[in-house]
């Protein structure tokens, strides 16, 4: 199932990093692992920041937290982010036109199917 | 001469499966006895047997000349690992797969189904002839596993990789592959059923243990996947909406949804079209999971090692399933039209409606894989579609299936009855209120919004299920009891979740021995650290105490692995769970001076999530004997 | 007329689906495209590899088209387009050509240089990477092509093969040099 593709990611292969950051709160700390787990790391492939052991992970990792110490908001730290890597390192993606059906799809297809199935059994109802 | 023998056997497989499609597709029209199309497709059965057994012997006599060998195996690897290597890689895997295939051809002609017309039952095995075909050339063209050289240097063997060295590499990969390719069963009854222009009740009533089979297979082997996902990869999570996941999760969907559809077609003759397109999507989806993994497409965590002339075949031979079977479809189905004979609001809207509901389910995972690749190809930009996509998505729409869950059972068949369904919703609709109130005063966790909804929706769901059991407790069939069963286990499997996702507490640290650290009121000692030797790596461990309130709850190793085979270091959690949490303690690195960095996570419910999946299975499985025992009376 | 089209409705949508897997096939999924193309170099103070006290910022861009080459002595890839460097960037006329010795240990990085020869007019060392995150950079190595008015225009992703530099990089950087 699962011969990993990757070199980068090869050596440790364990899917959890470990840092040593000490935090001010236990609610910074939380606000971290969310904000890593919701980035996906560049090198190692489909793994979240927070999980990935590669250098770059770390590095990124690290700018996040020092922003955190600094005072940045969530919002400011991942427009930092996208401004250098661009839109893939979000794991949720922005709702601009181009993602409008990405997010409005499935919500589509539903109210379009169910109305549908309904209209359906309405006008060939023969019993 | 053992890898020759393996390709000779796959080729001979090849040309049964030819003689199989043009037996099958004779005796269509000349159905009066089916002895060659079922003989060819039991000898090709028997020679890919003998393929397996040659590879499985290549693979435990360590014969470095075969590529597949080399790349997958090591002279220190475990008995037991050799074997499951020979589905550790792609071109293995394949094979297993067409195994597979002709293992589900040999159980529908000793299932000897005589209920469904010879030509039907030529044209089903002239179907599943077509399927194995395909995939046999795709294994001689791209991916023979007995492809061998002669090096001249004394070569040094790859592994198979460290992860995949654990128990779940025997028994996950075969279950799951079960499940995939048994739906090309159903698949084969669908085509089977257009091309002859007519879906006989009898076929309805023939196909339902074929739809219950892989599905049960498929949540076994999903639930598998994730349990061994949790326990080897030392994430502390059981699910990524990675494309592997994905890949499994929409057939399985999709034949969920042809399970409900089904029940329709067999009570009243109608919607015969619809369960035929949902066999022919559990299937399509299966072949566009294997291509999405195999191809290269998408990049994740376990694809196999990619090859473009392999992502070509595959979408080749997708295509030609596919929309060869879509075409046919199109054209056809408008002589399956039969006038709807049930009420608007009946049990059988309800139905169906799941199954649009379920259908949403599948666009909304194929919308967030396939979304980054159009896109780009449109030259719009990249970007990745996760776990925050997938959540925020899923989480409204699962509130509404359980909230469907509770009422359609309820429901009459073919008429309106509001009066009795108020009465019968009461009891189940106080329970899920009693407990929206007294949940956080009755266990340690913080009122939060979002996980009461899906506490109440769960127990209004399994309220709701056990009202309608109470109810049925004279019928004296087992279809209440399987309904019952799978509907609570997706119940308990959404509890789960929601306190699995809302409760969870983790945190990471630099830890020597004699140090301690807590973590959702539990206290973790670092007490130890051993060394000790297994098969074929030695293991660095730290051994953790537990303690809850001064009580001791047990012990934890974690480790890091060196394999022989390899340089680096493997780490691999340790785990202490019961019912209600799990206890994980994955590692990092290892410092000179002595002290670890580790994670530890506390997991609430997380056992329930998979205890669930397999209560969904249990109830698959009791459907099963249902049908067998309701075929056993009518035979009487 | 609605009754016969509708059928073949679930036949175009995966008609639709299979167009762009095909596509799909094509392009590098892995391959991000940075977000910096056509914007300015962004700011940084790094040392020469060979003169650490010596420090550089974004200014050695302004006047020239150049290209600026991330690597690292621990990259095989690398290695690999350590040839191409020598033999044609370095050779290029009217180009300044720099190099960014990303996380890497200054000493080992010289050897490497030694050994393999230096294409460089100047090397900057980023010891901690955090300039190379600045600049999008998410492996070694990437080359970035620079105009004249210092704005980045061209990122190559991975090692530069000799049909890249022929047929891509080498054509833009002679449109850039004839820019004003």
């Amino acid at each position: 199932m699962m011969s990993i593709a990757t070199f980068f990611c090869l050596p440790t292969h364990v899917f959890a990093a470990t840092d040593n950051y000490a935090f001010v709160s236990a609610t910074q700390a939380t606000r971290f692992q969310t904000l890593t787990s919701q980035l996906r790391c560049l090198v190692c492939q489909n793994q979240t920041l927070a999980d990935s052991e590669a250098p770059l992970a770390a590095d990124l990792r690290h700018q996040i937290y020092i922003k955190m110490q600094a005072g940045q908001t969530d919002a400011q730290i991942v427009a930092y982010l996208v401004a250098r890597y661009g839109n893939f390192i979000l794991y949720r993606p922005p709702f601009v036109p181009a993602t409008l059906f990405l997010w409005l799809g499935p919500a589509l297809f539903l109210l379009l199917a169910g109305g549908g199935l309904l209209f359906f059994i309405r006008i060939n109802r023969k019993v | 001469m053992i890898p020759e023998l393996g390709t000779f056997a796959i080729i001979l497989a090849f040309l049964f499966s030819l003689l199989q499609i043009g037996s099958g597709a004779y005796r269509y029209r000349h159905p009066h006895t089916l002895v060659l199309p079922k003989t060819a497709a039991l000898a090709q059965g028997f020679f890919l047997l003998c393929a397996m057994a040659c590879l499985i012997l290549s693979l435990i006599s360590n014969d470095v000349t075969v590529i597949y060998v080399r790349e997958h195996s090591h002279p220190s690897l475990p008995l037991l690992y050799r074997i499951g290597a020979a589905w550790g890689g792609h071109e293995g895997s394949l094979l297993l797969w067409c195994l597979i295939l002709a293992g589900w051809t040999a159980v529908f002609i000793f299932a000897n189904q005589t209920r469904i017309i010879p030509a039907l039952r030529a044209a089903i095995l002239m179907n599943l002839g077509l399927i194995s075909c395909g995939f046999l050339l795709f294994l001689l063209l791209t991916s023979n596993p007995f492809l061998r050289d002669f090096p001249t240097l004394p070569v040094s063997a790859a592994d198979l990789t460290p992860l995949l060295q654990d128990p779940g590499l025997l028994f996950h990969p075969p279950i799951l592959y079960s499940g995939y390719v048994g739906t090309a069963v159903a698949f084969a009854f669908a085509m089977a059923a257009l091309w002859y222009g007519e879906f006989p009740p009898a076929l309805a009533h023939a196909l339902r243990p074929w739809v219950l089979l892989p599905w049960a297979f498929l949540g076994c082997g999903i639930v598998a996947g994730s349990w061994w996902a949790y326990r080897e990869l030392g994430w502390g999570g059981w699910w990524f909406w990675d494309p592997v996941e994905n890949a499994s999760l929409l057939p399985w969907l999709a034949t969920t949804a042809l399970l409900h559809s089904l029940i329709v077609t067999q009570k009243r003759q109608t919607f015969a079209g619809w369960s035929i397109l949902l066999a022919m999507l559990a299937f399509s989806l299966s072949l566009i999971g294997t291509f999405l993994v195999r191809s290269g497409v998408l990049v994740s965590v376990h694809a196999f090692a990619t090859d473009p002339a392999r992502g070509i075949f595959l979408l080749i031979f997708l295509t030609l399933l596919a929309g060869g079977s879509l075409l046919l479809y199109g054209l056809r189905i408008v002589r399956f039209y039969r006038p709807v004979n049930f009420a608007l609001v009946s049990r059988e809207t309800f139905l169906l409606f799941n199954t649009i509901l379920l259908l949403t389910a599948v666009v909304t995972i194929l919308t967030g894989t396939l979304y980054p690749i159009i896109l780009d190809a449109l030259n719009l930009g990249k970007i990745s579609v996760g776990e925050p996509y997938f959540n925020t998505l899923f989480t409204p729409l699962m509130l509404i299936v359980l909230l469907f869950m509770g009422v359609a059972p309820h429901m009459h068949w073919q008429h309106y009855a509001l009066k009795k369904l108020s009465a019968h919703i009461l009891f189940p609709l106080l329970i899920s209120c009693i407990v929206i109130a007294s949940f956080p005063w009755l266990t340690d966790f913080q009122f939060h919004f979002m996980a009461s909804l899906g506490i109440a929706f769960a127990s209004w769901v399994i309220a709701a299920t056990i009202v309608y059991l109470w109810q049925h407790r004279h019928a004296g069939t087992l279809s209440h009891i399987a309904m019952a069963i799978a509907h609570i286990g997706i119940a308990i499997l959404a509890l789960g979740v929601t306190i699995n996702k809302t409760y969870s507490a983790e945190r990471q640290l630099r830890i020597a021995v004699g140090d301690t650290t807590t973590l959702a009121g539990y206290t973790f000692d670092f007490i130890q650290q051993t060394r000790t030797a297994a098969e074929n790596y030695t293991s660095l461990n730290a051994i953790f105490t537990v303690k809850y309130n001064g009580k001791m709850q047990g012990t934890i190793t974690t480790s890091q692995r060196t394999f022989v085979s390899h340089n680096e270091s493997l780490s691999h959690p340790g785990i202490l769970w019961n019912g209600w949490r799990d206890l994980y303690i994955a590692s990092g690195n290892v410092y000179t001076n002595g002290s670890w960095a580790i994670r530890i996570y506390y997991r609430p419910l997380v056992r329930w999530i998979w205890l669930g999946g397999l209560l969904t299975v249990l109830g698959g499985l009791f459907a099963l004997l249902n049908a067998y025992f309701q075929r056993r009376k009518k035979a009487c | 007329m609605l009754k016969h089209i509708r059928p073949l409705l679930p036949l175009v949508i995966f008609v639709f689906i299979a167009v762009f897997l095909w596509k799909g096939l094509r392009l590098a999924p892995a391959e991000v495209p940075s977000p910096l193309i056509g914007k300015p170099v962004p700011a940084f103070s790094l040392p020469s590899l060979f003169n650490l006290q010596q420090n550089y910022d974004q200014k050695i861009f302004n006047g020239e088209v150049s290209v600026f080459n991330v690597w690292s002595s621990t990259c095989s890839a690398c290695a690999a387009e350590h040839d191409l460097l020598m033999d044609s960037v370095a050779h290029t006329q009217h180009i300044a050509f720099y190099g960014l010795d990303y996380r890497d240990d200054t000493e080992a990085a010289k050897a490497w240089l030694k050994h393999y020869g230096n294409p460089y007019h100047l090397v900057l060392a980023d010891v901690s990477g955090d300039a190379a995150i600045d600049w999008g950079v998410y492996g070694t190595p990437e080359t970035f092509i620079i105009d004249k008015h210092a704005h980045i225009r061209y990122r190559q992703i991975g090692a530069i093969d000799r049909d890249t530099w022929q047929h891509v990089l080498l054509p833009l950087i002679e449109q850039l040099q004839h820019e004003q």
